[in-house]
């Protein structure tokens, strides 16, 4: 029997190892070599390099354009993400009640998400074009600087991502609803419900779980956000949509400062933990709720 | 991010190996020599560049030239440069660099060194701003192979029919944006135009206006901001043209290309730009034929002349060329007068050898030739540093930022010092 038991737990090994091996080549081996750098001055092409302690990391606290990128990352965050939640069931209920052309709905609803995030950011590019745009020869003489004035840049740059990442909230949400049996509805019908009723009593609630999953990708996405900035104002105006992930890539790629970048870097790393950690709570608490 | 890292890593990786590969293929034994050029797509009417490949590959039987185009945005080219060439197997012999990244290459041994190649009196034909750009450490690091200088554009009939000359001071051109608007009375008719989008443009647009105001980025010392209630001052200054409305709301956003669109199709009566432009607004189609001079950038009241920033694409030979003599010789030809006067033909490109702004067929097509050159000689270089990329990517966010108006000049200027300090300490 122990010999049995000895054995299976040298096949689980071995079953397990390639997995074991892959994580701790691709993401433990490079994370603690980002944790390493970010100790240091590192500047490969001058031959800088020496060790710094956490004279990065004190630099960031009193850094204003830091600061201001962690500022950009709570709003776009928080902003994109109630829009795409707001939205998305929106969309799903709407494409739920639809009698007709519900497959030309959703093949148009993917169609945005299929797109990349680059292509995306190219056609809002043009959209807000600040004289060829569409939006602006829409507006006519009332036409707005969208990616040049500070205070529209940001939730410009909002509206870019929403329109493209709301689809995915819809598309689960929808899913969710074709699995609530008719005859739930029918009996909230026969005790009285009225529309608003059954929306907060039964529909919403029933899709409490996949929408806080869907909120979990997508402000973990959300926080991590580069293309759709990067290509769209690449951080202006005045850095009002820099995030920390543009942020930290100009110091990496753009002036090679590679300590500076990681410390960056592991900021945004603890950040999306963090974040991550507390959604995973909210979600088993709910596990054991229902 | 970590992910996002990795991925670019292994990508780079990849990239480097593919370019290895490529750069085994080409050198078979005995075969052709093969020469890759990198460089930028040139504006103008024609490019004269495959042209002038072609007569490099007659005149050097057995070697033949591959140009290879670079991104468009000068950001993107020093990524890739900076990418490949720390990659170690870069896979071109010959490439364009903005005058601003010489020093820095040099500085990283990318650059193959020329001082030893040269004859003694090479380079006495150029502009000595130009060769001072290609020198770091008191070696010459690539050839100078276009000139640029910082100009004042503006619409000669408009200032003309209200009896006024060429403004001297930035306080003159205010005041004449004034009554030529006044006096139009056309609402699509913009004052000033100039490049304020957060990018490299807009450290340029802001240098002329430091030294007209006497302040400075990096003092003689290595110091940061040396005059910082100038600098301030020369930003409050070009905040408050946006502010006032001499220049139109969207100079945050604009870049070379679309102040230029905007002069060019008569909707500003000035227009700071590089002399690039001249050919593009003398063209056959175009909307101001014929009314548009250029002078010197204004000074400012009671402060300094007007002074153009300078500018410029050289010629560096990588150090890891199999064939540095045969890029040397390309990099000599491309540099030489016949391939330059090609250039200024046929392209809206500025030669860097002084002769040709004295050549008569160069100026039977280009009749302000000699006054560019008066105005060449007389430019200013931006920090000549290997960290120049490094202050400018710090500097930007924040001028853009007094710019558009949400933090006062001050702040802006102690915040970027602070910052470019730290930086600046990490690689002394």
């Amino acid at each position: 029997m122990t010999g049995r038991e000895a054995a299976d737990r040298r096949r689980a090994l071995v079953c397990v190892a390639p997995t074991v091996l892959a994580l701790g080549a691709l993401t433990v081996y490079p994370g603690v070599w980002v944790l390493w750098l970010s100790l240091q001055h590192r500047i490969p092409i001058f031959d800088v390099s020496r060790f710094a302690g956490f004279e990065n990391y004190a630099f960031l606290a009193v850094d204003s354009r830091f600061w201001s990128a962690a500022h950009t990352t709570a709003v776009f965050t928080l902003g994109s993400v109630a829009l795409e939640v707001v939205l998305g069931v929106a969309a799903a209920l709407a494409i739920h009640t639809q009698r007709r052309g519900r497959r030309l709905a959703l093949s148009l609803l993917l169609l945005a998400w299929a797109m990349p995030a680059v292509v995306a950011a190219k056609l809002f590019e043009w959209l807000y074009h600040p004289a060829a745009g569409l939006i602006n020869v829409a507006l006519g003489r009332h036409a707005i600087n969208w990616l040049g004035d500070p205070l529209v840049a940001l939730p410009a740059v909002i509206f870019a991502d929403v329109w493209r990442t709301m689809p995915f909230v819809a598309i689960l949400c929808y899913a969710r609803l074709l699995a609530i049996p008719a005859d739930v509805y029918e009996a909230a019908q026969v005790d009285g419900a009225g529309r608003l009723a059954t929306l907060t009593r039964i529909t919403l609630p029933l899709l409490g779980r996949i929408l806080l999953l869907a909120t979990l990708f997508r402000t973990l996405d959300a926080l991590r956000a580069f293309d759709i900035m990067f290509v769209l104002t690449g951080g202006g105006p005045a850095g009002t949509t820099e995030t920390l992930t543009v942020y930290a890539y100009r110091a990496l790629f753009q002036t090679l400062q590679l300590g500076f970048g990681s410390a960056v870097s592991v900021v945004v790393f603890l950040l999306v933990m963090a974040v991550a950690w507390a959604y995973l709570r909210l979600l088993r608490a709910g596990a054991v709720a229902a | 991010m970590i992910v996002a890292l990795r991925r670019a890593a292994s990508l780079s990786g990849l990239l480097v190996g593919l370019l290895a590969l490529g750069g085994c293929a080409a050198s078979q034994e005995g075969g052709p020599v093969t020469l890759v050029f990198k460089y930028a797509r040139i504006l103008g009417n024609a490019d004269p560049l495959p042209a002038l490949l072609r007569q490099f590959e007659a005149a050097h039987p057995g070697v033949r030239v591959k140009g290879e185009a670079l991104p468009w945005a000068s950001d993107d080219q020093h990524q890739f440069y900076i990418i490949n060439l720390e990659g170690r197997s870069p896979g071109f012999d010959v490439m364009m660099l903005d005058c601003i990244w010489v020093p820095e290459f040099a500085r990283a041994g990318w650059l193959l060194d020329l001082t030893t190649s040269l004859q003694p009196d090479e380079l006495a034909p150029y502009f000595p701003s130009a060769v001072a750009a290609a020198t770091y450490g008191g070696r010459v690091w690539a050839l100078p192979w276009n000139f640029n200088v910082g100009l004042l554009y503006y619409r000669a009939d408009l200032l003309a029919k209200y009896g006024l000359r060429p403004p001297e001071t930035f306080e003159e051109l205010v005041e004449q944006v004034r009554r030529i608007r006044a006096g139009e009375r056309d609402p699509a008719l913009d004052g000033y135009v100039w490049q304020g989008k957060q990018y490299e443009g807009l450290v340029v647009n802001v240098l002329e206006a430091f030294w007209a105001n006497g302040a400075r980025i990096l003092g003689d010392d290595g110091a940061i901001f040396p005059e910082p209630a100038r600098a301030a001052d020369a930003l409050r200054f070009l905040r408050g043209l946006i502010a006032s409305g001499v220049s139109p709301a969207w100079t945050t956003a604009a870049d070379e290309e679309l102040s230029r669109r905007a002069f060019g199709d008569g909707h500003a009566i000035f227009l700071r730009n590089w002399p690039y432009a001249m050919d593009l607004f003398e063209g056959k189609d175009s909307a101001v034929r014929g009314k548009v001079a250029f002078a010197p950038l204004p000074g400012r009241a009671r402060g300094e002349r007007g002074v153009g920033s300078t500018g410029g694409a050289h010629l560096g030979i990588s150090r890891r060329s199999r064939h540095p003599d045969h890029a040397l010789a390309l990099a000599r030809h491309l540099t030489s007068e016949a391939a330059q006067r090609a250039i200024a033909l046929g392209a809206a490109l500025s030669p860097t050898r002084q002769s040709l702004y004295r050549d008569p067929e160069v100026m039977r097509e280009h009749p302000a030739m000699p006054r560019l050159q008066a105005l060449a000689l007389a430019g200013r270089p931006r920090p000549v540093t290997p960290y120049y990329l490094l202050l400018s990517a710090t500097v930007q966010p924040e001028f853009s930022a007094a710019l558009v108006g949400i933090k006062p000049p001050e702040r802006a200027i102690a915040e970027a010092g602070t910052r470019l300090g730290y930086f600046l300490e990490a690689v002394r």
